[in-house]
């Protein structure tokens, strides 16, 4: 099990590298002088020259990297051009905001998307089946936006339960939540009720009706364990997601966020943010894989094998 | 479970006094929305900024404060007056003030201050000033290279809001950020971009100017001031009380804060203008007839309806109404007259083509459109666009960020219309936006008239008297309508909305919703 979790950490470092030269390469790709896309437009030469020193600017490309990498693992993403704060504070101010928002959504979407799909598998075709879906079809396909605004009126203004928006106490996390979270219960719970409807088919689930084991107990206790494996290859994709795709859900909420804080950098052209945002994002997404990775090996030991 | 009544008392009358404390201390608090147009605002540093907040007021202290009948109040000066030729200027300042962080502001904070805006965006506010002399130590004295008799008008506006030298220096770049240290009635305690802004009263305070009526520190003890985007949910906040004030309000909104109960609704006169730039420089808009024609497209009254609700004012030159060179010669002013604008363009030579767009010589006339992002923005850029089509003018938008479409324009080539919005209550605004020293950004018509610059010397640089100043630009800002260098839109009123569990004073001093007014807001 430890050889696994090893050698699949090791597989990250290509696929970081990887990454880290593409988004290395914004700057260079993007229309303009890369020096010029580093700084504010009234910039004196100083700060022209000192930015030059700073990352090599007038070395070769791969020096550059090489430069680059070495500050951004050590922590030092630059300067905001428009902010002009140092890209770490910024995104240390947002990063926390994001991981409570997008980590309870993702709990929230599961448990919930897992619950409904389990019990519209048991209940295959019956009524209870057919609502539960539609149900879910509509809480996914209206826009998230205007849910959000939906939930802020019923919620916090007719009902007065919880904050209209900002992010000053734990209870202005609900709606936000529960925003977010109501899209991605639809794609959790119709994996899991097809791939509980497709276990059920196997032998060794006839088997265990032979035996004699209450029907509940080999859905929930068996069935559900099999048909958890899709759910959670499409869960630990779904993270990085969550963290930086809420951004319309931090915009009606007023509430920051990694993904509000790359978008306002796209808008404004301000690379370092963006670098920065993009370098946070790609890391929670190849750990999310990981993470999903692991889990699928805990409960499956055939994909523990494999990859021995 | 069992309790004697003592018990039960005991606990009661501790729990009372303890709600009247906490009550207490929440009583002298309040949440105000600051205006969207400021959200993002990247700092308070007030000399190097492009972009100010509102609650930048609140934070520093200006020479001087200006009403809205024109006249100016002293705030960090008591007295001034100037020679009659305008070359020199006394300032006589207010004894006893000190900064936030403990440090006397007096002549020598002066001559600190005025060099510092050498080589920034806000130079101009200074540049007159040749040298600054510390008579004595509440008495200066400025030296100047031309007479400006805007000098005042620029001292009233927040850009020369004054920090404190010590704390200015030695932050240095991150000055305005982290730090930001004044001689207003607040001090601000914690910023976060975006988000909201944090101040508490400065007890020390006793020099408001005589706009207030409180002359001491701040009603309110902890001010919050927030920054949301959407109007929507600053609506829904100040609806269930979780804020008690927004500094401005959409007018789609006002019906319903008009109907709702605990909820009052005022309005200031307008700062500024929505209007269309049009780029001198570039085809087909280097042809006058080309630009009149754009300009007389626009429909102000059809806009100022139907997107606006009818609040505010169609505008039909540069300027706000209250500003006396807004009068200029009627027969200059831009309205809508679709037949003179289709008679203009036959006469250029493009002829109407069947999809409804015109063409000459095998060119069809598309044309860039400009617009930066915002809900009042976009609903006006389309409508532009639909009156620019009826007259067979075709416009493709895009929406760039409030933030970078500065950068954008001063690319200079690439656009050739733009809806943009300008806040500023002075007639130098036609300098700021229409100089041929500032092409590109801020004069994204890239205009750059000899005759127009000489106006513009004359108005900026001769003018030794505020009525002489008016006369002149007048002249200058009927040249500029001649030219047909841009096309007026709207001109918008402040509406600010609050609960009735704060007291704002009848009425509102000065020209907007700033220091000289909230020291009076109570909570009640």
């Amino acid at each position: 099990m430890t050889s696994f979790f090893i050698k699949r950490l090791l597989l990250l470092i290509p696929v970081f590298l990887a990454v880290s030269m593409v988004i290395f390469a914004i700057v260079h790709l993007v229309p303009g002088d890369p020096i010029d896309n580093l700084l504010s437009v009234n910039s004196s030469p100083e700060q022209k020259a000192e930015l030059v020193a700073r990352y090599g600017l007038d070395k070769p490309l791969w020096q550059q990297y090489a430069i680059w990498l070495g500050k951004a693992v050590q922590g030092d993403l630059g300067d905001a051009i428009i902010l002009k704060r140092p890209v770490a504070d910024l995104i240390a101010m947002n990063l926390p905001h994001s991981l409570a928002l997008g980590g309870f959504a993702l709990i929230f979407s599961t448990v919930v998307g897992i619950a409904a799909g389990a019990f519209s598998a048991i209940n295959k075709n019956g009524w209870i089946d057919r609502i539960t879906m539609t149900m879910i079809l509509l809480g996914s396909t209206v826009p998230s936006f205007w849910l959000g605004l939906l939930m802020i009126m019923l919620f916090a203004v007719q009902l007065g339960w919880f904050p209209v928006s900002g992010a000053r106490s734990w209870d202005a996390l609900v709606l936000p939540v529960l925003t977010i979270g109501l899209g991605g219960v639809a794609l959790v719970a119709r994996v899991t009720r097809v791939a509980m409807i497709e276990t059920e088919r196997r032998d060794f689930v006839m088997m265990l009706h032979a035996k004699g084991v209450p029907p509940r107990q080999i859905a929930l206790r068996h069935v559900l364990r099999h048909a958890l494996q899709p759910v959670i290859t499409i869960l630990s994709l779904r993270i990085g997601w969550i963290l930086g795709g809420a951004v319309t859900v931090e915009f009606v909420f007023a509430r920051p966020g990694l993904g509000s804080l790359l978008i306002t950098a796209l808008n404004q052209r301000d690379y370092p943010v963006v670098q920065g945002s993009l370098l946070m994002l790609a890391i929670a997404v190849m750990l999310g894989t990981l993470l999903g990775d692991v889990l699928q090996a805990v409960m499956d030991p055939r994909v523990r094998e494999r990859i021995t | 479970m069992r309790y004697t009544i003592t018990s039960l008392l005991l606990a009661g009358s501790i729990l009372v006094p303890a709600s009247f404390v906490a009550f207490a201390a929440s009583a002298q608090e309040a949440t105000f929305v600051m205006p969207t147009v400021d959200v993002g605002a990247p700092s308070y540093d007030p000399i190097r900024g492009s972009k100010l907040n509102a609650a930048t007021t609140l934070i520093y202290d200006r020479m001087v404060i200006q009403d809205a009948d024109q006249s100016f109040h002293g705030q960090l000066a008591t007295e001034w007056s100037s020679t009659e030729d305008g070359m020199s200027w006394t300032f006589k300042l207010r004894p006893g003030v000190t900064f936030h962080d403990g440090e006397p502001f007096n002549a020598a904070t002066i001559a600190w201050w005025v060099p510092k805006f050498a080589g920034t965006e806000n130079e101009f506010m200074t540049s007159a000033i040749a040298s600054v002399e510390a008579v004595d130590d509440l008495t200066v004295k400025f030296t100047m290279k031309n007479p400006d008799p805007n000098l005042l008008s620029n001292m009233a506006s927040s850009f020369m809001g004054i920090p404190s030298p010590k704390a200015y220096d030695a932050a240095g770049d991150s000055y305005g950020i982290t730090t930001a240290v004044g001689s207003g009635p607040f001090k601000l305690e914690s910023f976060t971009v975006g988000q909201e802004t944090v101040l508490v009263a400065n007890e020390a305070y006793a020099w408001a100017s005589d706009l207030s009526v409180n002359q001491g520190p701040p009603l309110i003890k902890k001010l919050t001031i927030r920054e949301i985007a959407e109007d929507s949910t600053a609506f829904l906040e100040l609806s269930t009380g979780g804020v008690d004030m927004l500094m401005s309000v959409p007018t789609d909104f006002l019906p319903r804060l008009e109907a709702a109960e605990n909820v009052t609704v005022g309005q200031l006169p307008g700062t500024g203008i929505f209007y269309m730039p049009i780029n001198t420089s570039v085809t087909p808009f280097d042809d006058i007839k080309v630009r009149e024609a754009a300009a007389l497209a626009i429909n102000q009254k059809e806009i100022l309806e139907n997107i606006f609700g009818g609040i505010g004012a169609e505008a039909h030159n540069f300027l706000i109404g209250s500003l006396l060179e807004s009068k200029v010669d009627p027969a200059l002013n831009i309205s809508y007259n679709p037949d003179r604008a289709n008679m203009l363009l036959d006469e250029a030579g493009w002829v109407m083509g069947s999809d409804g767009v015109r063409a000459k010589d095998g060119v069809a006339l598309q044309v860039a459109l400009w617009t930066q992002n915002g809900t009042e923005f976009k609903r006006v850029t389309e409508v532009i666009q639909a009156e620019l089509k009826a007259v067979g003018i075709g416009a493709d938008i895009t929406i760039f960020d409030s933030a970078t479409i500065n950068d954008q324009y001063r690319k200079g080539t690439e656009h050739q219309l733009a809806v943009r919005n300008y806040s500023w209550a002075n007639s130098d605004i036609i300098d700021w936006f229409f100089s041929g020293q500032r092409l590109g950004y801020p004069n994204v018509s890239m205009w750059n008239d000899p005759k127009a610059e000489a106006l513009n010397a004359v108005a900026m640089k001769e003018s030794r008297t505020w009525e002489e100043r008016v006369a002149n630009f007048t002249a200058y800002h009927e040249y500029v309508l001649s030219q047909f260098v841009f096309a007026p839109i709207y001109e918008p009123v402040q509406v600010y909305a609050y609960d009735n569990k704060i007291t704002v004073p009848e009425t509102i001093r000065g020209t907007r919703l700033q220091s000289q007014t909230i020291v009076d807001i109570a909570v009640n």
